[in-house]
């Protein structure tokens, strides 16, 4: 890790609220999470952790707080900006351009990097031309990176979907983000193939030089990748730090099973 | 016992009897829209086909049963149908016995259907009996036919098998058996024999002859350069049906000669399309000097074919004021310098290996394309410019619905913008007052004035959005500069790609004073008078008409930013009516319904001779070509990219970067250029415009046109625009039930080829970024092989 980098934080969140109506989604969430790590973020479902990335990606504008990236205000920014400045992100149920290939749609990842108009593509200007085959050329070496070379040309609709997985993984990696968010990176996914997933997530971060934030349901998962973890519950943080203070955490186990025994019920009824 | 019996039967015949049931509906359905009136060459034998249809269709499905079967099913589908259109003669010759106004509820059963299908001659047959007018009475003596169950083997009564396409026909074979009950033995017989048929192709498994026939086609060299050579082929039918000077036609086409040829042209091009998507990567072997001498050699000689019908029969394309019947020399000239372009490219593309085939089949498609309209007369011609505009729309239209997605149902008010854009600075029609006197010119067309002021906006804006954009671009470098000296990986863009109020009051001031300057400049130095005065109003009109629809694309585009889907539809559709109201409605500035006239070609005034209708679908080919040369290189770039993830998934979209506000607009400006261009040459062609000519049903036309073609695919949109503008103009009879045939056409498509008819392929990136890969890194090639 680089020590100059570390003075500023990749992603800092300060006191982020995000309403709708009166439920709070996410409530004075305080998060920093610093470069070349993989932090997680985890907890029950409807904590509001999906609620978090939308706000990081722009779908949703916070009501109050900050959100910083390496120190710039990110809040209120298009989906676009926010993508062109190096957030890049998957999601929980895929979502790829299904009538493209998957050559294609990581192209489209790489949009935000090229800079040919309209103009320049009806002409075919010498540097258009030259951007265009550099950028088929990346999206190439994206899809060997992710194994997927062989199905350049199929349609995403038609590939597998472990395949589909990796395939938005390689859509995200093709803006050169400086922070990949990945919703669920293993759901739906066999032991094997969350193995699999794992040594994926940590090669990007040693190879690609990246920073990760998650969400994660499989515990295997979130303890044995994290160097960092923080637990959410109601929109609220309730708990942070290394995999083994979050583990032993009373707050954490009390949000994931209900601990006393009378609320037991209420929380299994209330909760899903 | 009677009760089994009649179950046994029905289970037996139930594909005759449900065959038969839906038969007969189709049936009378022609019969009561009058098909076999207005198309009487094609009425029996379209009866008959449907019959046919069915009886294929039982055939089918019956394969596995025995001959027996098949045989009983089908004539009692005949039967069935016959009987049907038997009780609606019934009902007609009784309700006309009662005197009834038949006419009234059958308006378009003809008194020749009736003879024909009833078997009652003519002169017998009354449409109204004779009533006393006073008594309201039948007059007495006069025969009523009430009687249509009849067999009659004559000629008058005869059912007459015609086929031809107008007037004459090519194949006329009287049967000389007439009546219902000769009609209902021929449904019978048509459905028998098409079962049969079927059933025996079935059975006997000729499929699989066929599938080894085509398994050797596949390797057949001789087959693919006969799909190769298609375009040319069919060129060469072309070329023998026309007469070449003082020698006549080597093919007579009897009847519907001139419509026979448009089919034949229309062929053609739908040849050059199914030639160019089949072209394989594939050099047989040639060296580079033999393809490009292969090329060149069939562009040459088309060329030539093609200067020998200039100078053999004056069909020229171009006409300078000082030759008002059309210049040979300019147009061979013309031919000349675009075979030898065609030529030079391909030299340039043939370096690469495996662009062998794809390039003869471009080239020579192209050059057929080029020398075909020579062959035109005027009616053609005119036809083959309406589906030529129809393309440009098209094409136009499939940015903005085919790449983009965005559901766009007022897309003719920018072919309006354009075509009006044109006559008003063109047309010089006066008006009169109440007394016919003139009272001055209601559109300054040749104004000096009016075009002047044309002439000065179109260079002020082009200076001005140059100056501005060379701004810009210089800003966002110095800043993307700062950007890259902050920051150690890459560049924090995005967060303020706007250049400050102070810097963008710079760039507007920077920019009005160098229009102005360079007005100025013009205006002085009597440039601008030789520049602008020379030029055709045409020109300045078509610059003008692209500028004026792409701002209005625009102005469309910025509030229906946020609608997607129907909403898009309904509001898009209200400004298409908008822009006709405001051209209906504004008088004094639009001539109101009365439209604009006196539009002049883009010609010299006292041009004659085929020049004058070949130089505007010189000019429309011209156009299409460009706009769909344009649609293929904006599909494979960035900007279509956008698009079509747009068109996919919005939201996701703009996750991955994309401006949907950026993204929209331009499409929605570049489709909007595009019909601005249709929109002019419309004018041109026309010579009068209405606002009557920009309704909705052009925007459901191309919208059509586009579906059924298949959307975002070029070629689809060509042969949708052939499809559907083309031949019902060929078929002037069909005509009337031209919206009729698009309904039903689009429900068949929706069903049957859900992409329509020439869908565009699924691009194959890989190969190429495999290969761009390997030259970037030679190193990795010998990795692949190790692993």
């Amino acid at each position: 890790m680089n020590d100059h980098k570390s003075a500023v934080p990749v992603l800092e969140s300060r006191r982020l609220t995000k309403r709708f109506g009166g439920l709070i989604a996410v409530g004075d969430l305080d998060l920093v999470v610093w470069p070349n790590q993989i932090a997680s973020v985890i907890g029950p479902n409807g904590a509001g952790k999906t609620t978090f990335f939308n706000c990081i990606s722009g779908f949703y504008t916070p009501d109050e707080g900050e959100l910083l990236f390496y120190g710039v205000p990110i809040h209120g920014l298009r989906p676009d900006q926010i993508s062109a400045m190096g957030i890049a992100r998957t999601y929980q149920n895929i979502h790829l351009f299904a009538g493209m290939t998957a050559l294609e749609n990581v192209l489209v990842g790489i949009h935000s990097n090229l800079r040919a108009t309209p103009v320049g593509a009806m002409l075919r200007m010498p540097l258009t031309q030259e951007e265009e085959e550099a950028a088929l050329v990346k999206a190439y070496e994206l899809l060997e990176f992710v194994d997927l070379a062989q199905e350049a040309d199929t349609l995403a609709t038609n590939l597998a979907y472990g395949n589909q997985r990796r395939l938005e993984i390689a859509r995200a990696l093709a803006s050169d983000p400086y922070l990949l968010l990945l919703d669920e990176p293993t759901a739906g996914m066999n032991p094997h193939e969350t193995e699999a997933m794992m040594q994926f997530i940590r090669r990007l971060r040693d190879e690609r030089d990246l920073t990760i934030l998650l969400i994660e349901h499989d515990m295997k998962v979130v303890m044995s990748i994290s160097d960092q973890v923080t637990v959410l519950d109601y929109g609220r943080k309730i708990s942070e730090g290394t995999p083994e203070q979050v583990q032993n955490d009373p707050l954490v186990i009390e949000a994931y099973l209900g601990a006393p025994a009378d609320e037991l019920v209420s929380g299994f009824l209330g909760g899903e | 016992m009677l009760q089994n019996r009649l179950h046994g039967w029905s289970d037996a015949l139930r594909e005759g009897l449900s065959a038969g049931f839906i038969t007969g509906l189709i049936l009378l359905f022609l019969i009561l829209i009058g098909v076999p009136v207005r198309l009487e060459n094609l009425a029996l034998f379209s009866l008959l086909l449907t019959t046919a249809i069915f009886g294929i269709r039982i055939g089918r499905r019956l394969w596995r049963a025995g001959l027996g079967d098949v045989l009983s099913n089908a004539l009692v589908a005949g039967l069935l149908a016959g009987v049907m259109v038997l009780l609606l003669m019934a009902l007609v010759n009784r309700w006309q016995a009662r005197g009834i106004d038949v006419k009234r509820y059958f308006d378009s059963v003809s008194t020749q259907t009736v003879t024909v299908l009833s078997g009652v001659p003519a002169a017998e047959l009354h449409p109204n009996p004779p009533i006393d007018p006073l008594t309201g009475r039948y007059v007495e003596g006069r025969p009523v036919r009430t009687d249509p169950f009849r067999l009659t083997f004559n000629e008058e009564t005869g059912l007459r098998l015609k086929f031809g396409m107008t007037g004459d026909s090519v194949f006329d074979l009287n049967l000389r058996i007439g009546g219902l009950y000769g009609f209902v033995v021929l449904l019978m017989l048509t459905s028998a024999l098409a079962a049969v048929v079927t059933w025996a192709w079935l059975a006997a498994d000729v499929g699989r002859y066929r599938r080894q026939f085509s398994g050797r086609l596949t390797g057949n060299p001789v087959a693919r350069w006969a799909i190769l050579l298609l375009p040319v082929l069919f060129f060469g039918l072309f070329w023998l049906t026309e007469g070449q000077g003082v020698v006549d036609p080597v093919l007579r086409l009897r009847a519907g000669e001139r419509e026979a040829q448009l089919l034949i042209a229309f062929l053609i091009i739908l040849w050059a399309l199914v030639a160019m998507r089949s072209a394989e990567a594939n050099d047989w072997g040639l060296g580079y000097t033999a393809r490009i001498g292969i090329v060149a050699a069939s562009v040459g000689a088309l060329v030539l074919i093609g200067i020998g019908r200039i100078t053999g029969n004056n069909s020229t394309f171009i006409a300078p004021v000082s030759e008002p019947r059309g210049s040979q020399t300019l147009s061979a000239l013309a031919l000349v310098i675009a075979g030898a372009a065609l030529i030079i490219q391909s030299a340039v593309l043939l370096r690469r290996p495996g662009r062998f085939e794809s390039q003869f089949a471009i080239a020579t498609s192209l050059s057929v394309l080029m020398i075909l309209p020579l062959y035109l007369d005027q009616y053609q011609t005119d036809v083959m410019t309406l589906v030529g505009i129809n393309i440009m729309l098209g094409l136009g239209l499939n940015i903005v619905v085919g790449y983009a997605g965005l559901l766009d149902l007022g897309y003719v008010a920018f072919f309006a913008l354009g075509a009006y854009t044109y006559a008003f600075l063109s047309s010089n029609q006066m008006v009169f007052d109440s007394n016919n006197q003139p009272i001055g010119l209601k559109f300054a067309g040749n104004d000096e004035a009016v075009v002047r002021a044309a002439g000065w906006l179109t260079i002020t804006l082009f200076v001005a959005s140059a100056v501005i954009a060379a701004g810009l671009w210089r800003w966002r470098r110095v800043q993307a500069g700062r950007a890259k000296a902050a920051l150690v990986r890459r560049p924090l863009i995005g967060v303020a790609p706007r250049p400050s109020t102070g810097v963008s009051v710079l760039l507007v001031v920077l920019a009005v004073g160098t229009s102005a300057l360079v007005a100025m400049l013009l205006d002085g130095s009597s440039l601008y008078d030789r520049l602008f005065s020379g030029a055709s109003p045409f020109l300045i009109g078509l610059v003008a008409g692209v500028i004026v629809s792409g701002i209005a694309g625009i102005m469309l585009g910025i509030p229906v930013l946020r609608l997607r889907g129907d909403y898009l539809a309904i509001v898009t559709l209200g400004f298409g009516e908008i822009i006709r109201l405001l051209f209906n409605n504004l008088r004094s500035f639009t001539g109101g319904p009365q439209g604009v006239l006196q539009i002049p070609r883009p010609l010299p005034e006292n041009v004659s001779g085929p020049a004058s209708y070949l130089a505007l679908l010189y000019l429309v080919l011209l156009g299409s070509a460009l706009i769909a040369f344009l649609s293929a290189r904006l599909k494979q770039s960035r900007t279509g990219r956008a698009w079509s993830a747009m068109k996919s998934d919005e939201k996701i979209a703009q996750s991955m970067g994309i401006n949907l506000v950026q993204a929209k607009l331009t499409a929605f400006a570049i489709g909007a250029m595009f019909a601005g261009i249709g929109g002019v040459l419309f004018a041109a062609r026309q010579r009068n415009i209405f606002p009557g000519d920009f309704r909705l049903d052009v925007s459901i036309e191309v919208l059509s046109l586009v579906i059924i073609g298949g959307m975002g695919s070029i070629p689809g949109v060509i042969m949708g625009a052939i499809v559907l503008i083309g031949i019902p103009e060929v078929l002037r009879e069909l005509a009337t039930y031209r919206i009729l045939v698009f309904g039903a056409l689009l429900v068949a498509m929706v069903i049957i080829r859900p992409r329509g008819l020439l869908p565009a392929p699924t691009p194959e990136l890989s190969a190429r970024a495999r290969q761009l890969a390997q030259a970037r890194n030679p190193g990795r090639a010998q990795e692949e092989v190790q692993e």
